[in-house]
C-alpha cells in the first residue's frame, strides 16, 4: 500500500515538475498574450488570468519548496558526509573527559591484622545551581544540617551555573539528613575518605591524610607513595551536566597495605596508662614506647597530647607531633646505663667495686657537681641504685672522652634510629672533639645530651637483648592490595653488639636491683621480675637558656622479666606538677604498662604472684627513694663561678651563693679528679673471659613473625597430663597462647589437641586442684 | 451529492504518509527522552505514550472535521476570527506567564490552552474566504491592505506575548494567499521595498536582546558557544555526528547526553539525524516532500477557489514550520522555537496539524462535486 502510494506520488511529482518546466517555458508567451488581451477586454482577461495564474503560481510554490528541500539536503550532505569527521571529533571532545580515578589507599593493619586506618566511601554533595528553584531556601536548609552560615552555602551555589561543590566527604549522618531534604538540583557523589576506626589510638604513628588523600603525617606520610597506589585513567563519557554515562576504564591500582609491628591491644594499654599518668601528674606531655627487645619491633608508641586523625584539622600542631620520635630531652640518670655498661665492658670496674662518692660533691675540670644527697662508699651497683652522680662521673672519667663517645654512638644516640616514621630526630650528641673539658662529667650523668624516647627504649633493649643493639622498627611489611592476609616474615635488621653478654647480664642484675632496692621501687611488678632506671632532668628554659627550677622531665626505661625480657618500655613525662622524680612518676607508669602487657602476652610468671615481700617494698617506697642525680645543683651561676675560679686559681674559690649552699651541706668535699686508670686498680681480667664483642653470638630473634593469616593457624598441642609450666612451654613452642585455669596437672583443654586454630586463639587448659 | 461523502474518497495516501512520519516521531521522542525525567513512568506518563494519545485524538478529530462541509466553516469564519482576537486579548489580560512569556490561559477543567495555535487555523480559513471572494483579475492595493490587516492584528498580538516564532507562522498563509490571489510582481517589489525599510526600525525598536542574539548567532554560533549560540552549536554537532547511517536508536551521544536542548520537541530532527544519519534524515525529508506535494495536488483538484486557498494555506503553514525548523537544526535559520509538525512532541502542534488535515480531507472528498 505504502509502496504503491509512494510510487504514485513520486510519479505525480515528476510529472508535475515537468509540467512546471513546460509551463514556465510557455509563460512569456502567455504573459504577452495576457497583456495584449488585457488591453482588449478587461473582463475576459481577468477570467483568463484567474484560471491559469493560480496553477502556474502553485507550481512556482512547489518549485520553491523543492529548492528549499534541496538546500537542506545539500546542507545535510555537508554536515553529515563531508564534515562528519570534524563533528564526530567535536562530539567526543565534549562528551569524553580523561578523568583521573583516585586509587584506593592501602590499609594500615596492626600486627594481628586489625585495621587501624582504612578507606571508606562517603558522600560529597554538589549542586547544579540552574536546577535549584529557590536557592536561598536550599542554602538555608543545607546550612542548618551542616551547622554553617547560610551565606557560605549560598555563595557556593551562586558561584557557578552548572556545578559547584557544597560539602565534600560528609559523614553518613549529615549526608542522610541532606538527602532527606530531597532538594531539587542537589546531588551526591561517592568519594573515598580515610577513616581511622580506632580514633585516637596510635594517632601519631598512623598520621593523617589531606582532602586529596595525600599522607601528611606518620606512616601515612612516610609510606605515602606505596599506600597511595597508581591513579587509573578513566575515559568518561559525560553529558551536558557532567554526569557520567558509559565509561571506558583503566582500573586504578590500589595502594599497598602496611602492616605495623604495633599491637593494637598493647597500644591501647600504653595509651590508657599514659592518660592516667598524665591526669595524675598534670604533665604537659608524655610518651610511652613498648618494644620487643629481641627484634626491635615497636609494640606500642603513645604520645600525648594527641588528636583524632578523622578530624585532624581541629587539632593543634602540638597534638599532631609524635613526641616519642621527634622530641629530644636530656635523659638525666637513665643515661647512667650507658656510662656503667661502658665501664663494665671496658673492664674499668666491677659491679661490686666500691667507689668513694666523696660525700656528694666532685669537681670536674673546675666544675663542681653535687649529689642529691651525700653518699660515702658505694658499690658500683649501689651507685646505680641510688643514682649517685658522683659515682657515675668517676666512672665516666675513667672511660675518657673517646670511649664514652664511642659507647654513646654504639647505643644508637646521635643518629636516627631509622624508624619508619617521618621527622625523626637524631638527638643531640656532640662528637668528642667538640666537648669541653667538663663535658665528660655532665654526659656521664645524662646531661649535655639529648635523646628521643625511641632512642632510650633501644638503649634499654640493648641491655635486655644481651648487649646486641637492634634498630627499632614499626613496619612489619607491606602486602599487595586485595591480597588475602598473609604472614609477613621478619627480616632481622642490622644488629650490632654493643656490650658483651656478660656485661649485659651484670647490667640486668644491677638494673633489677634499682627496682628492688633503689629509685625504681614503684616499678616492682606482681608476678614478674623487672629492671629499669629512672631519670629526672631539669628542662632548659628556652627564655633564659638555663635550667628551669620548676620544669622537669621524668623518665623511666626498663624491661621485664629480667632473665628473659619480653618487653622493653620507656616512659617520659614532660613537666609533671608537684612530684617530678623519674622513679616516682615514671616508675608506676612503667609498672602498670608492663604488668598488663606481660599478662596480655601471656608471659609466664617468673616471680611469685602476690609476693607480699615485693609488694611491701613497692608500697613502702618513700619519696626519698626516688630522688636521684638531678642537675638542679648545677645552676648556671655556680657553674660559671666555678669555671672562672678553676681558671684563675688551682684551688676552688667559693662564691657567696655557693658558700651558703656548701655551709648547709657541711660535709662537702671538693676533690679534683685523677684519671681512672691511675686511681683504680682494674679488676684482674679472668683468663677464661673470652666474650669479645665479635665472637659473642647474636641471639636469634624471637616473636619476630607477625601472623596475619587466618587460614593456616597453628595446631593445638596435646597438653593433658602436663604441669602448668610444661604446658605453657609446650604451647609456646606450638605458637599458641593458653589460659590457665587452676593449677597442678592439666585435666582438660579446649580446643582439643590436634585441632587447627586461628592465630591468636587461646587454648583454655583446666588443671586439677 | 454533498450527502454522499464516502470514506472511499478519503485521501488514504496522504494519511498513510502522515502516519509514517508521526510514527518516526514517536520513536524518536521515545529515544530522545530515554534518559530524561520525561521518560520516567513514576513521575507521570512517558512523553512518547502521551504523544500517541495525542495522535489518536488528532486522527479522531481529523475524521470528525472531514465530515463537516468546509463551506460551513467558510461561512462562519468571521465569527471564528472574532473569537480568535478575543482569545488573544484574553491572553494579554488574564494570561499565565511561563518562562517570561504570556501565551497561555487557564481553561477550567482542561488545563492550559494556547490560543495562538488555533488562530493559525482560523486565519487560514479567513484569508482563504477573503481572497477567494475577490472576484477581480488582480488584487488591488486596498485588498492587500485589508488582507494584511486580517493577519496583522493577531500577528501583533502574538508578537507582544512575546512569541515571535508563532506569530511568524501567520505570515505564510497571507503571502501564499496574496500570491495565488494574483498579486503582481510590481506590487511584490513595492512591498519588499517597504519591508526592507521597516525591518531596520523594527530591529531596533521591537526585538528583544535575546531575539536579536538568536537571529545574529545562527550564522556564527562559535561566537557564543555557551549562550544563545550553544543550541545551534550542539545541534550542528549532533547532525554531523550522525554521519551517513547514524548512531542507532538511543545511540546518539549528543541526544542521550543532553547536550542537545529540548531534544523531543524543537530539536527532534537533530536527534533523528544523529541517530539515523544522512540516510534517515533524507528519508524523512522525502516523506515530508511527498506529503506536501500530495497536499498541493489536493489544492489543484479542489472543487472551488476557496478550497484551493485553504489547502494552500495549510501547505504554507506546514512548509514554513518544516523549513524553518529543519533550517534551524542544520544552521540555516535562526532559532525560533517552532516545532516540527508531526514529529515534535506537543498536543497543540498535533491537534493543529490534524485539524488542518481534516479540513483538507473534506476538500479532497468533494473534489468530484463540481
Amino acid at each position: 500500500m505504502a509502496d504503491t502510494a509512494n510510487c504514485r506520488s513520486v510519479i505525480c511529482f515528476f510529472s508535475q515538475f515537468q509540467l512546471t518546466k513546460n509551463e514556465l517555458a510557455e509563460m512569456p508567451e502567455q504573459k504577452k498574450k495576457s497583456t495584449r488581451t488585457d488591453a482588449d477586454s478587461p473582463s475576459k482577461s481577468s477570467r483568463n488570468s484567474k484560471n491559469s495564474n493560480p496553477k502556474i503560481r502553485i507550481y512556482f510554490l512547489a518549485g520553491f519548496l523543492l529548492l528549499w528541500l534541496c538546500a537542506i539536503g545539500y546542507r545535510l550532505v555537508v554536515l553529515q558526509v563531508v564534515r562528519y569527521g570534524e563533528f564526530t571529533q567535536r562530539a567526543s571532545r565534549q562528551q569524553q573527559r580523561t578523568v583521573e580515578v583516585s586509587p584506593r589507599r592501602g590499609v594500615i593493619y596492626d600486627r594481628n591484622g586489625h585495621e587501624l586506618a582504612m578507606t571508606i566511601n562517603v558522600d560529597s554533595v554538589f549542586a547544579v545551581p540552574s536546577e535549584i528553584p529557590d536557592q536561598a531556601n536550599a542554602a538555608s536548609l543545607i546550612a542548618q544540617v551542616l551547622k554553617v552560615e547560610p551565606k557560605e552555602i549560598l555563595a557556593k551555589i551562586q558561584g557557578s551555573r552548572n556545578f559547584s561543590w557544597i560539602a565534600r566527604k560528609l559523614d553518613a549522618e549529615d549526608s542522610n539528613r541532606i538527602r532527606a531534604l530531597s532538594l531539587k538540583g542537589i546531588y551526591f557523589q561517592k568519594e573515598s575518605k580515610r577513616f581511622y576506626p580506632k580514633r585516637e589510638l596510635a594517632a601519631q604513628v598512623l598520621g593523617y591524610v589531606g582532602l586529596d588523600d595525600e599522607g601528611l603525617g606518620g606512616i601515612e606520610r612516610s609510606f605515602d607513595e606505596q599506600m597511595r597506589g597508581r591513579p587509573g585513567k578513566m575515559l568518561v563519557s559525560v553529558d551536558a551536566r557532567q554526569r557520567s554515562l558509559g565509561r571506558v576504564e583503566k582500573q586504578p591500582e590500589s595502594g599497598q597495605s602496611i602492616v605495623l609491628t604495633i599491637d593494637e591491644k598493647i597500644q591501647y594499654i600504653a595509651e590508657r596508662e599514659l592518660d592516667r599518668a598524665m591526669a595524675e601528674s598534670h604533665a604537659e606531655a608524655g610518651t610511652v614506647v613498648v618494644q620487643n627487645p629481641h627484634t626491635g619491633e615497636i609494640l606500642a608508641l603513645a604520645s600525648r597530647p594527641t588528636f583524632n586523625p578523622n578530624a585532624f584539622r581541629t587539632s593543634t600542631p602540638q597534638a599532631l607531633k609524635n613526641r616519642a620520635v621527634s622530641d629530644i630531652y636530656e635523659p638525666g640518670s637513665t643515661f647512667k646505663i650507658v656510662t656503667l655498661s661502658a665501664a663494665l665492658e671496658e673492664k674499668l670496674t666491677r659491679p661490686d667495686e666500691v667507689i668513694d662518692c666523696q660525700m656528694g660533691s666532685i669537681m670536674v675540670f673546675g666544675r663542681k657537681v653535687h649529689d642529691h644527697k651525700p653518699f660515702g662508699n658505694l658499690t658500683v651497683s649501689q651507685v646505680l641504685q641510688k643514682s649517685s652522680d658522683v659515682g657515675a662521673i668517676k666512672l665516666g672519667l675513667r672511660l675518657g672522652d673517646q670511649r664514652m663517645d664511642q659507647y654513646i654512638r654504639a647505643f644508637g644516640f646521635g643518629t636516627q634510629t631509622g624508624l619508619e616514621l617521618p621527622g625523626e630526630t637524631r638527638g643531640m650528641a656532640k662528637p668528642a672533639s667538640r666537648w669541653t673539658k667538663s663535658s665528660i662529667g655532665s654526659i656521664a650523668m645524662g646531661q649535655e645530651v639529648g635523646v628521643s624516647s625511641v632512642q632510650l627504649v633501644s638503649m634499654a633493649s640493648t641491655i635486655a637483648n644481651d648487649g646486641v643493639y637492634t634498630p627499632p622498627r614499626i613496619v612489619a611489611g607491606s602486602i599487595a592490595p586485595r591480597a588475602t592476609l598473609q604472614t609477613v616474615v621478619f627480616k632481622p635488621a642490622q644488629q650490632r653488639r654493643v656490650v658483651s653478654p656478660l656485661t649485659a647480664v651484670e647490667m640486668k642484675r644491677m638494673l633489677e636491683e634499682v627496682v628492688l632496692f633503689g629509685t625504681g621501687k614503684k616499678a616492682i611488678l606482681d608476678g614478674y621480675t623487672s629492671a629499669g632506671k629512672s631519670g629526672t632532668a631539669q628542662k632548659i628554659d628556652p627564655a633564659t637558656g638555663r635550667y628551669s627550677a620548676t620544669k622537669y622531665v621524668a623518665s623511666f626505661a626498663g624491661f621485664a622479666p629480667v632473665a628473659q625480657p619480653a618487653v622493653t618500655i620507656s616512659v617520659m613525662l614532660d613537666s609533671p606538677q608537684g612530684e617530678h622524680h623519674g622513679g616516682e612518676v615514671g616508675g608506676p607508669l612503667f609498672g602498670r604498662v608492663a604488668q598488663q602487657v606481660l599478662a596480655y602476652m601471656n608471659v609466664p610468671h617468673d616471680a611469685d604472684v602476690k609476693n607480699s615481700q615485693r609488694l611491701m617494698i613497692r608500697a613502702s617506697a618513700k619519696q626519698s627513694d626516688f630522688s636521684e642525680g638531678s642537675p638542679d645543683r648545677l645552676s648556671g651561676e655556680v657553674d660559671a663561678a666555678d669555671i672562672v675560679t678553676a681558671e684563675t686559681s688551682a684551688t676552688p674559690a667559693i662564691t657567696p651563693a655557693a658558700a651558703k649552699k656548701e655551709a648547709d651541706r657541711a660535709r662537702v668535699i671538693a676533690a679534683s679528679f685523677t684519671p681512672a686508670k691511675q686511681q683504680t686498680t682494674p679488676a684482674p681480667q679472668p683468663a677464661k673471659q673470652i666474650d669479645t664483642p665479635a665472637a659473642a653470638p647474636v641471639p636469634t630473634p624471637t616473636r619476630g613473625t607477625v601472623i596475619l593469616d587466618a587460614g593456616n593457624g597453628p595446631v593445638a598441642p596435646a597438653l593433658l597430663g602436663k604441669s602448668v609450666r610444661s604446658a605453657i612451654e609446650t604451647a609456646q613452642n606450638a605458637g599458641i597462647e593458653i589460659d590457665v585455669v587452676g593449677s597442678g596437672v592439666a585435666r582438660a583443654q579446649a580446643p582439643a589437641a590436634g585441632e587447627r586454630v586461628p592465630p591468636g586463639t587461646r587454648v583454655v587448659v583446666k588443671f586439677a586442684r | 451529492m454533498r450527502k454522499n461523502l464516502s470514506f472511499r474518497d478519503f485521501d488514504w495516501v496522504l494519511l498513510g504518509f502522515t502516519m509514517a512520519i508521526a510514527a518516526l516521531g514517536v520513536l524518536q521522542i521515545y529515544s530522545a527522552s530515554l534518559n530524561t525525567k520525561f521518560a520516567d513512568a513514576t513521575t507521570g506518563t512517558p512523553v512518547h505514550i502521551k504523544q500517541m494519545y495525542w495522535l489518536a485524538a488528532g486522527i479522531l478529530v481529523m475524521f470528525a472535521i472531514s465530515r463537516i462541509d468546509y463551506h460551513l466553516l467558510l461561512e462562519n469564519a468571521h465569527w471564528a476570527y472574532v473569537g480568535s482576537i478575543v482569545s488573544l486579548l484574553a491572553v494579554a489580560a488574564i494570561g499565565i506567564k511561563i518562562l517570561g512569556a504570556k501565551r497561555w490561559i487557564r481553561v477550567p477543567g482542561l488545563g492550559l490552552f494556547q490560543p495562538s495555535e488555533w488562530v493559525k487555523l482560523v486565519l487560514i480559513i479567513v484569508l482563504a474566504r477573503y481572497i477567494s471572494s475577490l472576484n477581480q483579475k488582480d488584487v488591488t492595493w486596498p485588498d492587500i491592505f485589508k488582507a494584511g490587516l486580517i493577519a496583522g492584528i493577531p500577528f501583533l498580538l502574538v508578537v507582544k506575548q512575546p512569541d515571535l516564532g508563532t506569530s511568524l507562522t501567520y505570515l505564510p498563509p497571507l503571502v501564499v494567499g496574496l500570491f495565488l490571489g494574483g498579486i503582481r510582481f510590481k506590487q511584490i517589489a513595492v512591498i519588499l521595498l517597504a519591508v526592507a525599510m521597516v525591518v531596520p526600525v523594527a530591529w531596533k525598536v521591537a526585538l528583544k536582546p535575546y531575539q536579536k542574539d538568536r537571529l545574529v548567532n545562527f550564522t556564527h554560533p562559535e561566537n557564543d558557544p555557551k549562550g544563545s549560540g550553544y543550541q545551534i552549536q550542539q545541534s550542528l554537532i549532533a547532525v554531523g555526528n550522525g554521519g551517513l547511517f547514524g548512531r542507532g536508536v538511543a545511540g546518539g551521544t549528543q541526544t542521550q547526553g543532553m547536550f542537545l536542548p529540548v531534544t523531543h520537541t524543537d530539536f527532534i530532527f537533530a536527534a533523528f539525524a544523529e541517530e539515523h544519519g544522512f540516510v534517515g534524515a533524507t528519508a524523512v525529508l522525502l516523506l515530508y516532500f511527498i506529503v506536501l506535494m500530495r497536499l498541493i495536488q489536493n489544492a489543484q483538484t479542489a472543487p472551488d477557489r476557496a478550497g484551493t486557498m485553504i489547502t494552500m494555506g495549510v501547505v504554507a503553514v506546514l512548509v514554513f514550520h518544516i523549513l524553518v525548523n529543519i533550517g534551524m537544526v542544520v544552521g540555516m535559520m535562526p532559532v525560533t522555537g517552532i516545532p516540527l509538525p508531526l514529529m515534535s512532541y506537543g498536543g497543540s502542534s498535533v491537534m493543529f496539524t490534524f485539524l488542518a488535515l481534516g479540513i483538507v480531507m473534506n476538500i479532497h472528498m468533494r473534489r468530484f462535486v463540481n
